[in-house]
This record gives structure tokens, C-alpha cells and sequence, in this order.
């Protein structure tokens, strides 16, 4: 099953929230959606739900357009919204059964479905708690239970690690491995990069509307221009050692930090280690120099500015 | 056993699942509570007040007496708890910040709206029964008859029930949570002023509990006024039922078409029963009222039509017939802005048609018969150039602006304009008021020519006839190519070109 989304705008006003998206992600594949806030990322996410309707574009799930078709599209996505909506005088079984009911499931069915759900999502000590009394992540897991009821293909996750404890977020990276692979397509957005960048298959990073990159996280990992970030740290000579850096051969830019100095290198690998060299030449005693992964969160401060609409 | 809890499964399976959930929270919640146990403690003390008054309690109605009190705050809770509690709870889930995610299930619009209104008829009818008890004793206290307090709940409950539709619609509208307020107070408005009359006719000495309705079960004229009462209200109830449920239907779907079915089989069916209403009372009064009420909803219809999308989607299109005559039917009725425009013109001339026929064939019922016919030819003509003026003006100078969706609000400026404030200005330049200052609005000859006044201003009439006649012409011609472009446009997809641009847009990364 393919997600294609085309061309995707929504305003609000005179605001356009989201500009001109287009990406598109497949079965088992997890696709994190990174974005600073007010970046459109909830907004994109309602309008795959299809609780929004865009101004223009579409997407589809392989045939199926959101715009035109938007009750079929409905039973290939499972949205988790970033809140559950209150429900205060309900059960979470309740909650359940009634969205199975809307789904359309009936009889044995919908009790085996429903058990099937909150022993997966592991509800079953606390179904017949009232949802208002739930902490923020048992609603995680009460709207993460919900959105699989009817077995979607998609499921689109607006932070659903928001919230949750160490505990939580485990689990629930498990579940969403397990989902996966059952080869379900998911789309999840989460301000916790570490954790995407653990279990994504790629990402797509929005700011104002607009996708500043996308792609597989290696090729978004990936500058334009090659350049190393070098963290370095000396014996008693960091003040010293600052000035110095910034007249070196290959260095674009150094950042004095609390106890180390993060240096930008560019050029390859080798650029890194002369720059060592030329260190130790120079005398100085270092201690320790490491060069930081190109991880999701690097990437995502660098190519970001933390702009909003 | 287990083919009776087999039949129970099934019957469980075909609850409408809004009801179920409805209910539940209903029962779990405290509001419902609180008004119970309030308003069994106002019946309590009620009947505890006539009792302990000992002229009163000994007359010999005084199961009446009580039964007005009782049946006015069995009315009064109904009306405004009921209606407030399922509209307040539709607008939150319609929320734009937060929509809820039944919305988002496979459940249709239909089974949502309906499914709410069940469930708060199952909530007045639990009101409806901690009533009982009270309206029993009131019968054994003697005045009062069982058939008409029968047929007094039967009224009041009609009346809730289109209260319940009504709180629906405005909680479906599109509107911010400001907007919703100031509709919610004007809710509670038109409820007030429903209910102060109902209390009137109904319940005060002289209304229906003391005219012995009961005793009419028997007679033709009775069965003719409750049929006509049901069915009113069946109609009220099914219209806001499907605009409420064309509200929270996608905008890609065929959202025009039960309504403008709906509404096109109301007309006829009034239409005639108006007919022959008129030739029994041997008055215009019943076929004119019927031509103004029309006349006055398709001018609406056209300001509605106006708003709605120009371009249809593929969903509509898909369902286009392809043979030219349905297909000319299909265009009449089909969501879309030109086909709302014809099909609400197409009303207003086929409303105007035969009450000028009726004025041709009885000439005697009315003695304005000419200017009743233009002031309604009026107010359709300037209906008419303030729609499709409004759009024409959106198209030209607002486009980059306003929204095909917000025409609506510039036919109702330019109504303004002429309603208001070009009387206002002449009034403001001159000192002194004149009555052909509204000639450029339809209500100047609704205002001088009624079937209910005989003032004779007929030229007023004509030269509003004249002016909104031209302005029409205007809007029309200047609207015409757009008309006729989305007439071209109704076609079904297969028959166009292979160069369709939805079907070659692509978006890979």
C-alpha cells in the first residue's frame, strides 16, 4: 500500500499552513515527521485523517483520494491524534465499543477485536476506568487502541510519545516495530528525534509549511557539503586553543561550548584527523576529540531555523 | 434460551452505535441528573403548593389547574434542556480546533445526525416518564380528560423534537466558537418566543387543555389539524435533519441532492393541499402564504447556491448520468453553484406561475391580487440580482479575496446596501421618510402590498417590479457565461479528453 501526498496546501486566513507538500511512504515502512512547532505537521496530519480538507492538492492512498473518496479512505487510516478528545462520562471499553460499532464490526466479532486491542495495547487491567481519570499516557495507548480497530493499513501518529515515561516510550517503540511489521505504512511526528531516528525507516522535515528535506535517513543524514562536526576538548588550553581553531586549514566554523569547542571541518574524514595532527603539532595536549554522528536531530538543528508561521 | 440471547445479539448489532454511545454518557453524566432531580422537585413542590391550598385543591378542576403548571414546566424543560444539551455537545465536537473522531469513522453523516436525534427523543421521553406519575394524579383530582393530555404531550413533544433538530443544525454550521454563541443565544431567542405562545394556546384557561380536545377524536376536523401539525413538523424535522446532515457531509460529495429533492416534493405536496385550501375557504390567504414561504426559501436557496464550489470533483461527476434528458434532470439537482441557481430560479417562476394562474381563474378572492403577485415577483428578482450580482462581483474584483464559499456574504451586503442604507442616507438628506426609498429592496412592496393590508401604492410595486427586473436582466446576462460554462462542464468523466489533471498529478518525494 503506497501513501502519495500531492501537492498538499492548506490556509488559514491568509496564513498557508502547509505549502506544497508532496512525499509518499509505503507498507512497512515508518516515516517520522519532524518539524519545529507550528510548522503544519498536526494540520498535514488532520487532513490525511481526513479531519481537515485541504485547500488544494491531495493525497491518496493507492487509489484512494482523501479529497474525493474521504469515507473510503477512512477505513485504510488509523489516526492517533497528539490529544484525546474528552470523553468524560465513558469507559475506556465503552470508548472502544463504540468506535468498533462505527467501524462497522458487530457481535463476537467486535468483543473478540476489542479484547484482541486492549490486551495488545495492554488496556485490559484498566477498561472499565472512566477515560478522564486516565494519565496522559494510558490515553496514549486508549487512542493508539481505538485507531487500530479497524486494521488499517496507514496509521498516522501525531506525537504519540508526548507525554509517555521512559516505560512508555519503550513499549510503545516495540509496538510500532511490531505494526510495522505486519506491514502497516506509519507516519509519525515526534519532537523525541533520538527515538525516531531508532526505529524510522526515513523522515521528512517541514518548517513553515514547506519540506526542507526528505528522504531516507542516510540521505537526509547526508550534507550537500561534506562536513564533519568535531567535538574537542584540551588540558587547561580551551581559551587558547578557540582563536587558534579558527585560523586552522579546513575549519568553517567553531562554537565554544561549556567544556568543549564543536568545530565544523569540511572536506572528508581526512580534513578531521590532519586537523588533529596539526593540534598536536601546535602543542596543544588534547584530551578528547570525537566527531558527532549525523543523526536526526543534527540534521534537523541545522537544516531548521525554529521559525513559525 | 440462546436463540432469544442470539435475536438480542442482533438487535444489539443494529443499534445505531451514536444512540448507544449517546445514551450512555447520558446516563453516566451529571447533567441529565441534575435535571431530573431538579425538575421532579418543581413538579413535588408544585402539586405540594395546590394541595396544601385547600380552596384550590377541593375545586372541582382541580386536576386542570395543576396539569397547566405541570404540562408548562414539562414543556419549558424539554424544550430548553433537551435541545441545549445535544446542540451544545454537537458544536463541541464540531469544533474547528478539535473535531471529534466520530467524524472520522466509517459511520455516515445520515447515521450521525439521526442517531443523535434518537437519543435525545429517548432522553425527553425518560423526562416525558418522570412526568407520568404526577399527570396521573392530576386525572385522578378530576377536570381533565386523558385523550387531551395525551394530545397535549403528543404536541409538546413535536415541538422538542424540531427544538432537537434545530440546536443540531446550528451546532453543525461552520462557524467559530463566537459566532456559535451568538447563534446559540439566538436559539435561545426563537425558543422563548415558541414557547411563550405555546403556554397561551395551550395551557391558559381558554387554550386547547380547556377546549375538550379529546372530545374531537371523533370528528374530521381534528384528524385533518393533527395530520397537518404532524406532518409540518415531519417536514420541518426531515429539512434541518438533511442540512444538518449536508453539513457534516465532505464537501466532495453530493450534498445538494436530498435536500433540493426534498424540498422540490415538499413544494408540490403543499402546494396542492395550499390549492385546495383556498378554494374551501374561498380566500387567497392559504395559496399566497404558501407562494411566500417558497418565494422566501429559494431566495435563500440562491444565496446558499451562490456559495457553493464551482468545479465539481470526480465523486459528483462519477455519478452524472449520460443521457442528455436525466442528464439535464441530474444538473437541476446536483450540488454545484449554477445548478443550485437554476433549480432555485426554476422554483421561484414555477412558485410565481401558478398563483398568478389562481389570480387569473378567482379573481374575487383578492382585491390587490396584481401587486400581491409583484411584491413576490420582486423579492425573487432581487433575490435573484443580489446572488448572482454578489457572484459576479466575487469573480471580477474579490476572487484572490473571498472564497467561492463566502458569496453568500456579499449577496448580503448588497441586500444591506439597498435595505438599509440607501433608505437611511435619503431619510438622513431629506428630513423626512417616503416609502418608495425601499423600491430597490424587496421588502418595500412586501411592506406596502400583503394580503393582510389594503393600502393602495401600487405604483411603488411596479417600479420595484421594473428596477429589480433590470437588475436581474443585468446579473444574468453578466452572469450568463459562467453559467453556461458550467453547464458544459456537467458532463461525466469518461467523456472527456485523456488530459484530465487529476488523473496526472504525482508527488514522490
Amino acid at each position: 500500500m503506497q501513501v502519495n501526498i500531492i501537492n498538499l496546501r492548506k490556509n488559514f486566513g491568509t496564513t498557508r499552513a502547509v505549502d506544497d507538500i508532496s512525499f509518499s511512504f509505503s507498507s512497512r515502512e515508518i516515516i517520522g515527521f519532524v518539524g519545529p512547532n507550528g510548522a503544519g505537521k498536526t494540520t498535514t496530519m488532520k487532513i490525511l485523517a481526513t479531519l481537515d480538507e485541504p485547500t488544494d492538492g491531495d493525497a491518496k492512498i493507492d487509489d484512494v483520494s482523501i479529497v474525493e473518496m474521504p469515507e473510503k479512505a477512512r477505513r485504510l487510516i488509523g489516526y492517533v491524534p497528539d490529544a484525546l478528545p474528552m470523553h468524560r462520562d465513558i469507559s475506556v471499553h465503552e470508548y472502544l465499543d463504540f468506535f468498533a460499532r462505527a467501524y462497522g464490526l458487530t457481535g463476537t466479532q467486535r468483543r473478540q477485536v476489542i479484547g484482541n486491542i486492549e490486551e495488545f495495547t495492554n488496556l485490559t487491567g484498566i477498561r472499565e476506568k472512566t477515560l478522564y481519570a486516565l494519565s496522559k499516557g494510558m490515553k496514549q495507548r486508549v487512542s493508539l487502541a481505538r485507531a487500530l480497530l479497524h486494521d488499517p493499513p496507514v496509521l498516522v501518529m501525531d506525537e504519540p510519545a508526548a507525554g509517555l515515561d521512559p516505560r512508555g516510550r519503550v513499549e510503545l517503540r516495540e509496538l510500532l516495530r511490531v505494526l510495522s511489521g505486519q506491514g502497516k505504512a506509519i507516519l509519525i511526528s515526534s519532537h523525541i528525534l533520538t527515538e525516531l531516528s531508532e526505529i524510522c525507516d526515513g523522515a521528512v522535515i517541514i518548517e513553515q509549511g514547506r519540506i526542507i528535506t526528505a528522504g531516507t535517513l542516510q540521505e537526509i543524514a547526508k550534507p550537500e557539503v561534506e562536513q564533519h562536526t568535531v567535538l574537542i576538548r584540551s588540558l587547561n588550553q580551551q581559551d587558547d586553543l578557540y582563536p587558534s581553531l579558527l585560523l586552522m586549514p579546513n575549519v568553517a566554523a567553531a562554537n565554544q561550548l561549556e567544556n568543549e569547542i564543536e568545530v565544523k571541518v569540511t572536506g572528508s574524514e581526512e580534513a578531521c584527523s590532519d586537523l588533529l595532527g596539526n593540534l598536536i603539532r601546535d602543542g596543544y595536549r588534547i584530551v578528547e576529540f570525537k566527531q558527532r554522528g549525523g543523526d536526526l536531530e543534527s540534521v534537523f538543528m541545522n537544516v531548521t531555523k525554529g521559525d513559525v508561521q | 434460551m440462546k436463540s432469544i440471547a442470539d435475536r438480542l445479539e442482533k438487535i444489539n448489532d443494529t443499534l445505531n452505535p451514536i444512540v448507544v454511545k449517546e445514551l450512555r454518557q447520558a446516563v453516566q453524566g451529571k447533567f441529565l441528573i441534575v435535571v431530573l432531580i431538579c425538575f421532579l422537585c418543581f413538579q413535588l413542590l408544585t402539586v405540594a403548593l395546590f394541595l396544601t391550598n385547600e380552596s384550590a385543591a377541593e375545586a372541582f378542576n382541580a386536576g386542570r389547574n395543576i396539569c397547566r403548571v405541570l404540562l408548562g414546566i414539562l414543556l419549558g424543560t424539554c424544550l430548553l434542556f433537551v435541545p441545549a444539551y445535544t446542540g451544545i455537545r454537537l458544536a463541541s465536537e464540531r469544533a474547528d480546533a478539535n473535531v471529534d473522531l466520530l467524524f472520522i469513522t466509517t459511520l455516515r453523516p445520515r447515521s450521525i445526525i439521526w442517531g443523535k436525534f434518537f437519543a435525545s427523543l429517548i432522553l425527553t421521553v425518560l423526562i416525558y416518564s418522570a412526568c407520568m406519575p404526577f399527570m396521573t394524579f392530576t386525572y385522578l383530582l378530576r377536570g381533565v380528560d386523558l385523550p387531551s393530555l395525551f394530545i397535549l404531550l403528543a404536541l409538546i413533544f413535536i415541538v422538542v423534537a424540531g427544538g432537537i433538530q434545530c440546536a443540531m443544525l446550528i451546532g453543525c454550521l461552520p462557524a467559530n466558537r463566537i459566532f456559535k454563541v451568538i447563534l446559540g443565544i439566538g436559539w435561545f431567542w426563537l425558543t422563548v418566543t415558541i414557547f411563550v405562545p405555546l403556554i397561551v394556546i395551550m395551557f391558559l384557561p381558554g387554550g386547547l387543555l380547556d377546549s375538550g380536545i379529546g372530545s374531537q377524536l371523533g370528528s374530521w376536523r381534528f384528524w385533518r389539524g393533527a395530520l397537518g401539525v404532524l406532518g409540518s413538523g415531519a417536514a420541518l424535522i426531515t429539512l434541518l435533519a438533511l442540512l444538518s446532515t449536508a453539513l457534516i457531509s465532505p464537501l466532495s460529495a453530493n450534498r445538494a441532492l436530498p435536500i433540493r429533492i426534498f424540498i422540490t416534493a415538499v413544494w408540490l405536496l403543499t402546494g396542492v393541499v395550499a390549492a385546495i385550501w383556498s378554494i374551501e375557504i374561498n380566500a387567497l390567504r392559504p395559496i399566497w402564504t404558501w407562494g411566500f414561504i417558497n418565494m422566501l426559501l429559494f431566495s435563500i436557496g440562491l444565496f446558499v447556491a451562490v456559495s457553493e464550489r464551482e468545479r465539481l470533483g470526480q465523486r459528483v461527476r462519477q455519478d452524472i448520468p449520460r443521457r442528455l434528458l436525466p442528464r439535464s434532470l441530474a444538473f437541476l439537482f446536483y450540488s454545484g453553484a449554477a445548478s443550485g441557481v437554476t433549480w432555485a430560479s426554476l422554483m421561484m417562476i414555477l412558485t410565481a406561475l401558478p398563483i398568478a394562474a389562481w389570480i387569473g381563474i378567482f379573481p374575487y378572492m383578492f382585491d390587490h391580487a396584481l401587486e400581491t403577485l409583484g411584491s413576490l415577483v420582486a423579492m425573487g428578482l432581487y433575490a435573484f440580482s443580489y446572488a448572482l450580482g454578489a457572484s459576479v462581483i466575487r469573480r471580477r474584483f474579490l476572487a484572490s479575496r473571498v472564497t467561492c464559499g463566502y458569496t453568500w456574504v456579499i449577496a448580503l451586503v448588497l441586500f444591506g446596501i439597498t435595505t438599509t442604507i440607501i433608505p437611511l442616507a435619503l431619510f438622513f438628506l431629506s428630513g423626512e421618510w417616503e416609502q418608495e426609498w425601499l423600491i430597490a429592496s424587496p421588502l418595500g412592496p412586501l411592506l406596502i402590498v400583503h394580503p393582510f393590508l389594503s393600502v393602495d401604492e401600487s405604483y411603488i410595486v411596479l417600479h420595484s417590479v421594473t428596477i429589480a427586473t433590470i437588475c436581474a436582466a443585468l446579473a444574468g446576462a453578466l452572469s450568463l457565461p459562467w453559467l453556461i460554462r458550467q453547464l458544459d462542464d456537467f458532463r461525466p468523466p469518461r467523456e472527456e479528453t485523456a488530459s484530465d489533471p487529476q488523473t496526472n498529478e504525482s508527488g514522490e518525494v
